[in-house]
């Protein structure tokens, strides 16, 4: 066994974890505080790539457009949450879940048809900064830099969560909610605004994972499906409702998946509903979740 | 201050685990639908379908006696909408170059399309609509095969011509086969069998694989090795990847495919993936370390630029972006034919759009040769001819209709070409006809003649 190969596959493996962590944070989130499960989540992530690509253009990456990409297009995608949130999400908390399943699958297909609309089908590219390209050579064998760029943006926003959470009142208004609504409302906090508060933050963390995964696939009509399936998964190993546990149920995944693809790879595309079932059979509700109130 | 009814009330929900399994369940159906949906590639819902008439040619040569309409049916939403679009975009300005120098026996052509949501009943429906309300009395192809084959039989039934400039699937000319129909694709028996023979000529004996988990990904891969081995004893796959269609990190297939160490790799993986796949490849420094075989066509050449693997081999169906000096390939008309286009269309032409393009000269041709734009005698004319297209002299084999073309394989150049912005074919290796067409007796004796 060669130790360089076996590195290389867990740094592949958390790659992975980094950016599904991202996207299904966000989902794990707008569910924790509102119990709704957004279809339309992936449609974000797909809105940022777009975005990013169409501010980064064909150029070389040399001008330092993918920084300003890279800050604008998850701004851009949280307002879209914003608007999509007063508009109809909150008109859809107080039914079924199949209703909002619907409503946000109905979502979903309209903003593939818009994008689809706005830029075409066509693959596109984005240069990363050169700063970001190039490779690390880590115990004899290279890796992308980029690939670390990602793991570090995934552990600031999972810090930031962190922090946002627990030290500030936001944080607490948004546990709170998870906890008991009933009395957070009889305590005068505006539950209205704090939703509409959550899902923007919801569709930033997806408009960030969009914008941080550009470079590295062709942002192309699709994205949005591809992601969600994966994203869902994570979400629902680690608990809906939990960050912490998207971050376990990301990195689960990710090494699952990457440690089956270096010794079992036929088997591989298996891993991960083999590692859904299992967290599943044991704890329905996920590892760090809780049972529905 | 109004609370989702659930919180409103202390009504307890029983059975919680139940309920959670339920919900679990249903989203989990949503999205294996949605994913499915991903993996027959076309993610977008329906556009307008209504046919709409090519831009109008500016000035009008007097010397026209009518009007006559032609057809094109192919895939225009969706996840492949490029390749289908790259179609569309050759056949105009084909029929545009033919009305500029008077159109054909005095008659100016007219372009109607549609699109067919790459689904076969969509396509029938398209072709029988242009044939019985537009009148037109030739049809170009689609893109998917399975489209191509319900788009045959309906252009049989009505006796109007059709011709396949994309689908290039060997059924099409074998089991489907009928009078009218004419292929102008290397077709999918002629296409491996090219990229096995140049394999065999190079000194490669690790190969990994890897290809998209389906029925289309595994034929591809075990047809490969297959012949690869027939040709070359000693060839061993040392790793074989199957990721989903679809996948957005191909990061730990690369990382594993890395450590098996090749000498080579055959990539079965297309489209948006092998662009995704190619990106996140580069960053591993992957065409430095083994010989990359993919099917890069142009729409993925031209995003991926300096990433499209430097040295990788690949192969193109028409003789476009080739050296100069390529055996048998009039540079200078593709040359014009590629600026045309270029004006035209703001977009440097894909493989499909000069394939398209010769397919309409194709049907002049016939034109031409029967006098008439009859599809009975068009039928009859055009078999066992020789025809004169922007890809050179092209002869339509009479016992099946396939048009006798190679194959190309070459490798990506070093540089990127200045003019275009992506990586073009060098050292091209030709897959001659003779070396990769089925024989007329095996094409007629898959048709069961």
């Amino acid at each position: 066994m060669d130790l360089g190969n076996v590195a290389i596959q867990l740094l592949s493996g958390m790659t992975v974890a980094g950016y599904l962590f991202m996207v299904s944070a966000g989902m794990t989130l707008v569910f924790g505080a509102m119990r709704v499960i957004n279809i339309a989540h992936g449609s974000f992530y797909m809105y940022a790539a777009f975005i990013v690509a169409a501010i980064v253009g064909k150029g070389t990456g040399a001008s330092g457009m993918f920084w300003v990409a890279l800050l604008v297009a998850p701004l851009i995608v949280a307002a879209m949450g914003t608007a999509t949130e007063v508009t109809i999400m909150r008109r859809i908390y107080t039914k079924e879940h199949l209703t909002q399943l619907l409503a946000t699958f109905a979502l979903f297909y309209i903003f593939a048809d818009v994008a689809l609309q706005i830029w075409g089908g066509a693959f596109r590219s984005v240069q990363a900064a050169p700063v970001l390209t190039g490779q690390v050579n880590v115990l004899g064998r290279s890796f992308p830099k980029y690939n670390f760029f990602v793991m570090g943006v995934a552990v600031v926003v999972g810090v930031a969560m962190w922090l946002l959470l627990q030290r500030t009142k936001l944080g607490w208004r948004i546990r709170a909610a998870v906890e008991d609504p009933e009395l957070l409302a009889a305590t005068g906090t505006n539950v209205r605004l704090l939703f509409t508060t959550v899902f923007t933050i919801g569709a930033l963390l997806a408009g960030v994972a969009g914008a941080v995964v550009a470079p590295l696939v062709s942002v192309a009509p699709g994205l949005d499906a591809g992601i969600l399936v994966e994203a869902f998964i994570v979400a629902v190993i680690g608990g809906l409702g939990s960050i912490a546990g998207a971050a376990i149920g990301a990195i689960i995944l990710g090494l699952f998946q990457a440690i089956g693809i270096l010794w079992v790879p036929t088997w591989a595309s298996a891993f991960t509903y083999i590692a859904m079932i299992l967290v599943l059979a044991v704890r329905p509700w996920g590892l760090l979740g809780t049972p529905e109130r | 201050m109004r609370l989702p009814r659930k919180y409103q009330g202390g009504k307890a929900v029983r059975n919680t685990r139940f309920r959670w399994l339920a919900l679990t369940l249903a989203v989990g159906l949503a999205l294996a639908a949605m994913s499915c949906k991903g993996s027959s590639k076309s993610t977008a819902t329906p556009q307008a379908t209504g046919t709409q008439p090519a831009a109008a040619t500016g000035t009008q040569p007097a010397a026209f006696t009518g009007t006559v309409k032609v057809g094109i049916s192919t895939t225009l939403s969706g996840a492949i909408a490029q390749l289908g679009k790259n179609g569309l975009q050759g056949v105009t300005l084909a029929v545009d170059d033919l009305n500029a120098k008077g159109g054909l026996l005095g008659k100016k052509i007219e372009v109607v399309s549609a699109d067919d949501q790459a689904k076969p009943d969509v396509g029938s429906t398209n072709v029988r609509n242009m044939i019985l309300n537009d009148k037109v009395v030739a049809v170009f192809g689609p893109v998917s095969s399975a489209v191509a084959a319900a788009e045959e039989g309906i252009a049989a039934q009505n006796k109007i011509p059709i011709f396949f400039h994309t689908s290039n699937d060997t059924v099409l000319m074998t089991k489907q086969f009928t009078k009218y129909g004419f292929q102008v694709v290397p077709n999918t028996t002629m296409e491996p069998r090219a990229i096995a023979a140049y394999a065999c000529q190079q000194p490669y004996t690790k190969w990994a694989t890897i290809g998209p988990d389906y029925s289309y990904g595994h034929d591809t891969v075990d047809t490969f090795i297959k012949d690869l081995k027939a040709c070359k004893p000693g060839v061993e796959v040392v790793n074989a990847q199957w990721p989903k269609l679809g996948s957005s990190d191909f990061t730990p297939y690369i990382s594993a495919i890395q450590s098996a160490k090749p000498d080579a790799l055959f990539l079965a993986i297309y489209g948006g993936d092998l662009v995704t796949f190619s990106k996140q490849a580069a960053g591993y420094n992957l065409a430095k370390q083994m010989k990359m075989f993919g099917a890069y066509s142009i729409s993925a050449l031209q995003p991926l630029g300096a990433d499209a693997p430097a040295g990788g081999v690949t192969w193109f169906r028409a003789p476009i972006y080739l050296p100069d000096g390529t055996p048998g390939v009039d540079n200078a008309k593709i040359k014009t034919f590629i600026d045309q286009y270029h004006a035209k269309f703001g977009q440097w032409p894909g493989i499909f759009s000069i394939l398209a393009y010769s397919a309409v000269q194709t049907w002049a041709d016939g034109v031409k040769k029967a006098n008439s734009f009859d599809g009975d005698k068009i039928a009859a004319a055009l078999p066992g001819v020789t025809v004169s297209t922007v890809r050179g002299d092209i002869k339509i084999r009479a016992c099946d209709h396939q048009a006798e073309i190679p194959e190309y394989v070459g490798t990506l150049s070093d540089q990127v070409n200045s003019t275009y912005g992506f990586r073009t074919p060098t050292n091209v290796f030709i897959g001659q006809p003779d070396k990769i067409m089925l024989t007329c007796a095996e094409s007629e004796a898959l048709r069961g003649k």
